[in-house]
């Protein structure tokens, strides 16, 4: 007889893997996905299959220049590929596209030691980057007839501009980057993650109430509706805000840094000249993000 | 809803595919090895054998006493002949152990009466001869837990049959089969520690245990049976305490300080049966699953047992078994050969084929925070696993000090959640080791 296996407990596991949870994420942002494409055409399409190739790729090769062991297959890559096209508009230049995701994947992520050690949100960080780098095909969002204009967060501030209808937010028919218009689709992908348990449901609500809650305050309801649905704040909420390696561990830390998210991105589009802060909501909440778990840290049974 | 926090806890496959069979007793071993040293789940200092090779002994006769409260007497549980007293090695530890051949008799041991305690000294005298202990996984003595009613009132005795840990049906049995022994146990208790209170903690997916014991003691204010959900680790103490009561044992105290102490169930019915019959603990109900067993099966069994024997109780082995656990699916242990022998704590033999036993290597923390979320306790075992990865030794102990990895129970939640399939369980078991030698060293060293 072979020598029976000696091992530690728990000698039995729930079936979850990181590759699981990734492929999870993909599948929430495939209604996001697929509606851009239907709203802003194929070119949206050829961004979001550039944004995805160039990411996997630049991971394969650096671990492959780097003799690290090869990570593609836990799909992290695709998510982040994908992520940051939805977070792009459909009008941005393949070439542009791709930079981002190496960018996000080598400098962001892998340079500082790859899955689960980068403190920012690759994602994230590369679309800000762009937004610097490219500002005037970034900056502009697509309109669904393919022509670069102002989106309805450009608008808001604009005395008598004409807004899209509610409905017209809430189905995408408005400009923006391809993945955050179809308010419709995004709520699709949180059901799914919630019903996958991938992630909770505080931090989505909590960043989404509180540019609400201010914005009503601030401007009223009509106001706060179209702040909610406008921007990238469903996608960033979601999708972004939810970030396990960025975030903190806790639930009760991962609340208040959905509540900064919110305060932040409220007043970058209340007071600041820039239209939309969701992303650098998220980026100045990451580098928080430790800091909350200290701060909130509460004392564990039969513990001090 | 209630505004009690609520304590993390895991849903898990219950494979309790043998709640349903009534253990059955196994024939006669033609021996018995029964260690007398610190094993696995055995009592903690070493017993000391008042037999020589050669003496014929019977059942329930004293083969080892105990030394103080660490270890228990050991009695024989079959009749024969002291073939050896040997060094015995499982699963890396090592203990004295007293061989005894049986004569296929199972002669009773004639002096064997029935205690008539007539005062808690002399009950407690009592539970020390009978050599029952633990039997929830500790193999603390009984009588040395008891003994906490010398010093303070209980108040509260918690009876622990929640069972929460996947294949363990033994317990369930033991509800089932033994109410008469837990209301003698009980009364016992009430008897001599001055006890008000006895809570009967059991998970719903007991629901015929639940139904009998509340049944059994309907009129009896004094104890209630309490539903608790099947939720892992519900036996855990800290965790059963809080359900249970509300209470929580706070770092350097003792549960019993509160006026409370938690006794497992089968524990209580050895107790009593010592009171009723006379005979101390020489034989246990064990539960004997898994994918590589043919027939799984609950058996009554002499203490001192192989796994062999219980192997050929169940109809033999599917498949070679590539792991053999004693003890549930969480916390139990791995026993290196087929020949070990049962212990009086050994609760179950699980027996699992290759496929069951395949593992995901491990890959880094994505940060997800399911480890944190499901601890039972509240810690975070992300950053024990952080910690331990540093170089810096001081660092490490301030970390592992400061999220205060000792409290860790090792019930297993983290690992078992863990979509990086990292073995966090075992690093806080490490951890604990670390701290421990530090904070030795460091003490030495005069800080």
């Amino acid at each position: 007889m072979e020598k029976p296996i000696m091992s530690s407990g728990p000698h039995i596991h729930s079936g979850a893997s990181d590759r699981r949870i990734m492929l999870d994420v993909i599948l929430a942002l495939l209604p996001a996905a697929v509606a851009g494409v239907v709203i802003f055409g194929v070119k949206a399409l050829w961004l979001i299959l550039t944004c995805v190739i160039a990411a996997v790729l630049s991971e394969f090769l650096f671990n492959l220049i780097c003799k690290k062991k090869q990570t593609v297959g836990d799909l992290s890559a695709v998510v982040t590929g994908l992520l940051l096209a939805l977070n792009l508009s459909a009008n941005v230049p393949l070439w542009q596209g791709a930079l981002g995701s190496v960018f996000a994947i080598v400098l962001v992520k892998c340079l500082f030691g790859g899955i689960g050690r980068n403190f920012a949100n690759p994602a994230i960080t590369a679309r800000v980057f762009l937004l610097m780098a490219f500002t005037s095909t970034v900056a502009g969002g697509t309109l669904p007839d393919g022509t670069t204009g102002a989106t309805p967060l450009d608008l808001i501030g604009t005395e008598g501009a004409q807004l899209p209808t509610l409905l017209q937010m809430f189905l995408g028919q408005r400009g923006g980057a391809i993945g955050e218009t179809c308010i419709l689709a995004l709520l699709i992908g949180f059901a799914y993650l919630l019903i996958r348990k991938v992630i909770s449901w505080q931090v989505p609500v909590i960043f989404m109430g509180t540019v609400f809650v201010l914005s009503l305050i601030f401007g009223g309801f009509n106001t706060a509706v179209y702040e909610l649905l406008a921007g990238g704040l469903v996608l960033g909420a979601v999708f972004m805000a939810t970030d396990y390696t960025t975030t903190p561990i806790t639930l009760r830390a991962r609340m208040w840094f959905a509540l900064g998210c919110g305060l932040i991105t409220f007043v970058i589009r209340w007071f600041c000249a820039l239209p939309e802060g969701v992303s650098y909501s998220i980026l100045c909440m990451n580098i928080l993000a430790p800091w909350l778990e200290k701060w909130t840290r509460r004392k564990p049974l039969g513990g001090v | 809803m209630s505004l009690k926090k609520s304590i993390s806890s895991l849903k898990l496959p219950h494979y309790k595919s043998t709640a349903g069979m009534a253990p059955v007793r196994i024939p006669i071993p033609k021996e018995v090895l029964l260690p007398v040293s610190p094993m696995n789940s055995h009592s903690a200092t070493n017993a000391e054998p008042v037999v020589q090779v050669g003496d014929h002994v019977t059942v329930g006769q004293l083969i080892a006493r105990e030394k103080d409260r660490g270890s228990a007497h050991i009695h024989a549980s079959v009749s024969g002949t002291v073939k050896a007293i040997e060094n015995y090695t499982a699963a890396g530890k090592k203990a004295l152990a007293i061989r005894i051949e049986s004569d296929g008799k199972m002669e009773k041991c004639p002096d064997l009466k029935i205690p008539q305690p007539t005062n808690l000294d002399e009950f407690l005298q009592c539970v020390r001869d009978s050599g029952a202990v633990g039997l929830g996984g500790a193999a603390y003595p009984v009588w040395a837990k008891l003994s906490a009613a010398q010093k303070s009132h209980i108040q509260t005795v918690l009876i622990n049959g929640a069972e929460c840990e996947p294949f363990i049906t033994c317990d369930h049995r033991v509800m089932l089969e033994y109410g008469d022994l837990i209301q003698k146990g009980i009364e016992l208790l009430k008897q001599f520690l001055g006890s008000e209170e006895f809570i009967i903690g059991i998970e719903k997916n007991k629901p015929d245990a639940i139904e009998q014991l509340t049944e059994r003691f309907k009129d009896d204010p004094a104890v209630k049976v309490l539903p608790l959900s099947s939720v892992y680790p519900q036996g855990a103490k800290q965790v059963l305490l809080y359900n249970a009561t509300g209470k929580v044992v706070e770092k350097g105290q003792r549960m019993a300080s509160l006026g409370v102490i938690i006794i497992n169930v089968y524990s209580l019915v050895k107790m009593a049966e010592y009171f009723v019959t006379g005979m101390p603990m020489v034989e246990r109900i064990v539960t004997v699953e898994g994918s590589a067993v043919k027939e799984p099966k609950n058996l009554i069994v002499p203490i001192g047992v192989t796994v062999r024997d219980l192997v050929e109780a169940c109809g033999g082995l599917k498949e070679e078994p590539a792991k053999i656990i004693f003890g549930g699916a969480m916390m139990g242990k791995t026993q290196d050969s087929l020949d070990n022998v049962l212990l009086k704590a050994t609760n179950a033999v699980v027996l699992m084929n290759r496929k069951d036993t395949e593992k995901t290597a491990p890959s880094p923390c994505i940060h997800c925070g399911r480890c944190v979320a499901v601890c039972p306790l509240g810690l975070n075992p992300a950053a024990f696993s952080r910690a331990m990865e540093l170089e810096d030794e001081d660092k490490k102990a301030a970390i592992l000090q400061k999220e205060q990895v000792r409290v860790c129970m090792e019930c297993g939640c983290c690992s078992y959640v863990c979509p990086a399939h990292r073995p966090l369980a075992e690093t806080n078991n490490k951890a604990i080791g670390f701290i421990r030698n530090w904070e030795k060293a460091h003490k030495e060293g005069g800080k």
